[in-house]
């Protein structure tokens, strides 16, 4: 499997310019191959959204990068260091997949101990007026909502000023208001000079967010570009009517019914149509529009393209 | 150091608000001392006795749960695994669960010796204490490297099982319970073997005012070097939990 620059506007790599990065990086968890070939830049500045289905290697992909795990074979670097050399990571915040803390401290407590870490942290005040906790700066973290839990470790990831934060699936369990709060945070947060890599089932997050996305599946990147360039990669568009019956026709790549509902997936619509009519296929409701990244990501992951 | 102080800070507080998660350690040699310790000790030299298996016993418990099933539970904990992504020496963090161990230890131990004074004719004079407290310190090296490596080896499910097997096994066996010489004799054969029992004896010495067993301290030397390479062997394999 290779790896494909595809943005939209060529971007020049001085070494300088890339905050971490992974070259040919296997890992394998007993029988289970997790990584197979990683090689994956993060630039100054970028927000990278890592997609793929459960199992894919996100994760490890994350925890290699932070030097929590060793890569079996290939280099992973953090600021052209070595990841798991503490000082590496003085510059970079991480929220992990699953959230916990010590249940008897308070939330003010948590980040006035993971400040002492950071040579320049922001003040405590600060990381929860802008994660929305102050009014919980007291309470024990024991007491929390799974939703205040999800906010409080997002918040810890930006606590020591880092360059870059890494963020494994942020938003999970968060509700559409909370989450759009933090979609703010992150973007000022890139406003300001910061850099972004993160993980997500949402769709919705990697287009509202991302400057760059890479589709992982199986441990090996399967394409990486901007959200419109996966959409064009994969070239579809989504043709939907509704209609009594369909006869065979070219060109189709993937078709949904739902009852009368037909949803078909082409490399040419407008053939397509020409086709219905001549067909004298008798639809209604017809509705023509390019995939969206969810639609190119399904069609990708499933090897439909 | 900063971070250090941080660490043992936040886990004493921890501690101090939850104060059941010490307890365990305490209830079995505590409740053991006041039904059998107490209504035994006739004289000095018996309550001496008790006292020092008891104490013994506590720091036995204190060097498997604070360490080996501690560990075992960090190692699938979600605040460890954050702890990990910060940039924190792993050698900061170890240093931290030491320090809060030995303040634990000490409460314990304060516990013990309170009880035994109180409620018992024991009594040592102010060298022989020095060298018991020296004794109980020391010699718990082994058994806290020995809890250290079960914490990187078991399963992080296992090993709350397998650390309580072992401390009542090593507890009873090592002579801890019963005087050794009242042991059934299988079990009194294998007794000097065990290092529980070897760490009885370097501060039951002091305790009867003689003079270090020069033979239990190699012992106990040579249990450290081997616990030693076990606990850093486990520790280097261990990335937490082991799947994905």
């Amino acid at each position: 499997m290779h790896t494909e620059q595809s943005d939209q506007k060529p971007r020049p790599e001085p070494a300088a310019d890339v905050l971490a990065q992974l070259r040919g990086v296997y890992k394998r968890f007993g029988q289970i191959e997790a990584l197979r070939g990683v090689d994956l830049a993060i630039h100054q500045g970028e927000v990278v959204a890592l997609l793929g289905p459960n199992g894919a290697g996100k994760t490890t992909t994350i925890s290699i990068l932070l030097g929590v795990r060793r890569p079996d074979r290939g280099e992973a670097r953090l600021f052209g260091h070595p990841p798991h050399l503490p000082q590496s990571r003085r510059n970079v915040g991480a929220t992990p997949q699953d959230t916990g803390f010590p249940g008897a401290l308070t939330v003010s407590e948590v980040v006035e101990l993971v400040r002492t870490h950071y040579p320049q942290p922001l003040p405590t005040a600060a990381v929860l007026e802008r994660f929305g906790l102050l009014d919980l700066g007291h309470r024990q973290t024991g007491g929390l909502s799974g939703g205040q839990k999800r906010r409080m470790a997002v918040a810890l990831a930006f606590t020591g000023n880092p360059r870059a934060v890494f963020l494994d699936e942020p938003t999970t369990g968060l509700d559409v208001e909370a989450r759009h709060g933090l979609w703010a945070v992150i973007r000022g947060y890139v406003h300001d000079g910061g850099t972004v890599l993160l993980t997500t089932h949402n769709m919705d997050e990697a287009e509202a967010l991302a400057s760059r996305v890479v589709v992982l599946d199986h441990g090996q990147i399967l394409t990486e570009g901007s959200v419109d360039a996966i959409r064009a990669r994969v070239q579809l568009t989504r043709v939907r009517f509704q209609a009594e019956g369909l006869p065979q026709l070219p060109g189709i790549v993937q078709i949904e019914q739902e009852n009368r509902l037909y949803t078909l997936y082409t490399t040419d619509a407008d053939a397509l149509v020409r086709d219905l009519v001549r067909e004298g296929v008798a639809f209604a409701g017809l509705e023509v529009r390019p995939v969206t990244l969810e639609e190119a990501f399904l069609n990708l992951t499933r090897g439909v393209v | 150091m900063k971070i250090l102080w941080a660490h043992v800070k936040a886990d004493l507080l921890s501690l101090q608000r939850r104060p059941m998660s010490v307890f365990p350690g305490l209830i079995a040699p505590g409740l053991l001392f006041l039904f059998i310790g107490v209504p035994n000790a006739r004289d000095q030299t018996a309550a001496n006795w008790f006292m020092t298996a008891m104490t013994v016993f506590a720091v036995l418990g204190i060097t498997f749960f604070q360490f080996g099933v501690a560990i075992a539970a960090a190692r699938s904990s979600p605040w460890e695994l954050t702890l990990r992504t910060l940039p924190l020496a792993p050698g900061v963090r170890f240093a931290a669960r030491v320090l809060v161990a030995l303040v634990v230890a000490l409460a314990t131990v304060g516990v013990m010796v309170s009880l035994a004074l109180l409620l018992t004719p024991a009594g040592l004079a102010f060298a022989g204490w020095l060298r018991w407290g020296v004794a109980l310190l020391l010699g718990s090296m082994p058994l806290a490297l020995l809890g250290i490596a079960m914490g990187y080896w078991a399963p992080p499910t296992a090993a709350a099982p397998v650390a309580n097997l072992l401390y009542l096994v090593l507890a009873y066996a090592g002579g801890l319970w019963t005087p050794p010489s009242q042991l059934p004799h299988l079990v009194a054969q294998i007794s000097p073997y065990l290092p529980t029992r070897r760490y009885a004896e370097v501060v039951w010495a002091p305790m009867r005012g003689q003079a270090w067993p020069v033979e239990d301290w190699l012992w106990l030397l040579g249990y450290t070097a081997a616990f030693g390479v076990l606990a850093i062997w486990g520790y280097q394999r261990d990335e937490g939990e082991r799947f994905r």
